[in-house]
């Protein structure tokens, strides 16, 4: 479904990939090889949407979270975020675009208070915010998220993992950004706490209608927050599906591996 | 996953509760501030008199009146001994801190930028590392003239390869981490991003490998004065005080036995500090490595 042009910017795609292809190269002489991660991927996000990018290990989802964060440049296709194509510095999108990574013990810096590592996207996004508008915009964002604003004076080895992953996502969502990554982002937390964050996710993205992009390889998890869902397969996109109709009637072969495995 | 939520003030209990250790870094720790405390104190107060002076007869062995005994042409060994050690203490811990400037700066753009940025930095230290360190030292010294300066130049170029490297290795791991991508995503700059979190996530690296490097210098020090590069007599410094007392070895060994003494208990203790550094920055770095 690609789509040149949208009038409207109330579903306009956040993000999209068009033709993207990226190739690794690793080794030299006899023992290069060349792995391609992304082969011709097509797809995009729209505002207030979730769509899940599922796959085996080694399928190329982070690479293709890479490439819509800006981090990496493809090696053909465009990338378009808000319509836009990235440009050189980063700055230009500060606070329009966010993520939330996989691991709760590395996503904050153990040496920051929690409170300052909420704040750090405001001091790029929001420089027309006095420190304390900043901080008392911290304070709203962690009691949305379900965190005591005390938490804010708390250095991370203080929490634990969900709260962790909570502070992550109330640092991505306190500039308003328009498009979420979210990448292996409850994979490392137990069902229980994989579930309130799950909600809490679905509970924030209702209320501020930015496009995520939910990458995991429980399906489970997707079928929970997904609209859509994408399969990835050694770089190819297969199937592109409502999450519905996917998790009732998956059409390509490796889907319906991947849904039996489950 | 619990596992790496313990808290870190019961890992520092855990590693503080071992006694052996323990004892042993406090001993060095003592050491070395009682040879630093006396050294700075005799500048203060010169209650050992004047290093300069003649103020016996030469090579008189140690008695009340001289209690280090007297050099060759007379002067308080006690006295020269302690300007010696300051001379020593200072040059070495000037030029540490300028190798550990230097050796952060290049450390922490090599492990951030990588690429062509970290190749070049990577063969330069390279280079450096290949010469053995007194032949560097020897270099630099025909290079800028015998004296303070080639010490003190000679004393960072040794130390700076191995400090980047580290602190460079230290950085990449660091660098990353998912707080470093989420900082880039958020558009914070690179100084930024070097400044707040890559130097406090490295600074154990930096503070051991700061005392690593604090005792090569004493030994740079003392192998370039020994051999005539380094600090210059009527001054006097560790390294200078050996090579006299060498001259006198079998007439006046005390001339040998009082630098010697300070410099081995000098390193002995900055390296069983910087050991027991490590060893408590370790559990942390390889926790958060995993
Ligand atoms: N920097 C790199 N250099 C070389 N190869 C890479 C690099 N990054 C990824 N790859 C390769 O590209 C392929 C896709 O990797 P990617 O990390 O995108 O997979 P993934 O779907 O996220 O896997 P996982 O579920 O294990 O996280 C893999 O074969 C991987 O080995
Ligand atoms: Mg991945």
């Amino acid at each position: 479904m690609m789509s040149a042009s949208h009038p409207d910017t109330d579903t306009a795609p956040v993000l999209e990939l068009r033709e993207v292809s990226v190739a690794f190269t690793s080794g030299a002489g006899a023992k290069r090889r060349t792995v391609r991660a992304m082969n011709a991927v097509t797809l995009e996000v729209a505002p207030g949407e979730t769509l899940g990018l599922v796959g085996e290990s080694g399928s190329g989802k982070t690479t293709t979270a890479s490439v819509a964060l800006g981090l990496k440049r493809p090696d053909s296709g465009e990338v378009l975020l808000l319509g836009e194509p990235f440009t050189r510095s980063r700055r230009a999108n500060a606070g329009k675009l966010q993520a939330v990574l996989q691991h709760p013990h590395w996503s904050l810096n153990p040496r920051r208070k929690v409170g300052e590592s909420v704040r750090e996207p405001l001091t790029v996004a929001r420089r027309d915010l006095s420190r304390s508008e900043q901080r008392q915009r911290v304070t709203e964002m962690l009691e949305q998220v379900g965190l005591n604003p005390a938490f804010a004076e708390r250095y991370p080895h203080e929490l634990s993992g969900g709260q962790r992953q909570r502070v992550s996502v109330a640092r991505a969502l306190v500039t308003e950004p328009r498009f979420i990554v979210f990448d292996e982002a409850v994979s490392a937390l137990d069902v229980a706490v994989q579930m309130q964050i799950l909600a809490l996710i679905r509970e924030l993205q209702a209320e501020h209608r930015f496009g995520a992009l939910f990458i995991s390889h429980d399906l489970g998890a997707v079928e929970r927050v997904a609209d859509r869902v994408a399969v990835l397969f050694r770089g190819d996109l297969v199937e592109t599906a409502s999450t519905e109709e996917f998790f009732r009637n998956p059409q390509h072969p490796y889907s319906q591996t991947l849904l039996e495995a489950l | 996953m619990t596992t790496y939520s313990l808290p870190l003030s019961k890992r520092k209990r855990a590693v503080k509760t071992r006694p052996p250790r323990d004892a042993l870094f406090i001993a060095a720790a003592c050491a070395l501030g009682l040879i630093v405390l006396v050294a700075v104190a005799a500048a203060v107060i010169p209650f050992a008199g004047d290093p300069a002076r003649i103020v016996g007869p030469r090579l008189s062995p140690p008695s009340a009146a001289y209690p280090f005994g007297t050099d060759a042409l007379g002067r308080s060994v006690l006295a020269r001994l302690l300007e010696g050690t300051r001379t020593t203490l200072v040059l070495s811990t000037l030029a540490v801190v300028c190798t550990a400037v230097i050796s952060v700066i290049l450390g922490l753009v090599a492990g951030y930028a990588g690429g062509w940025a970290r190749e070049v930095i990577m063969r330069l230290s390279d280079v450096l590392y290949s010469f053995p360190s007194i032949v560097l030292a020897i270099l630099i010294a025909a290079v800028v003239g015998p004296g303070q300066a080639a010490v003190l130049s000679s004393i960072v170029l040794v130390t700076v390869p191995l400090m980047t490297r580290m602190v460079s290795a230290a950085a990449m791991s660091v660098a990353k981490r998912d707080f470093v991508t989420t900082a880039k995503i958020s558009g914070v700059s690179a100084p930024v991003i070097l400044f707040r979190h890559l130097l406090p996530n490295v600074s154990g690296t930096i503070a051991v490998q700061g005392t690593y490097a604090l005792s090569v210098g004493i030994l740079v020090e003392g192998g370039l004065s020994f051999l005539g590069y380094g600090v210059q007599p009527p001054r006097s410094s560790l390294g200078l005080l050996i090579q006299e007392g060498g001259s006198y070895m079998l007439q006046a060994p005390w001339l040998l036995f009082a630098p010697a003494a300070v410099l081995v208990v000098a390193i002995l203790s900055i390296n069983l500090i910087g050991d027991t550094m490590r060893d408590r920055l370790d559990p942390r770095e390889t926790r958060s490595l995993v």
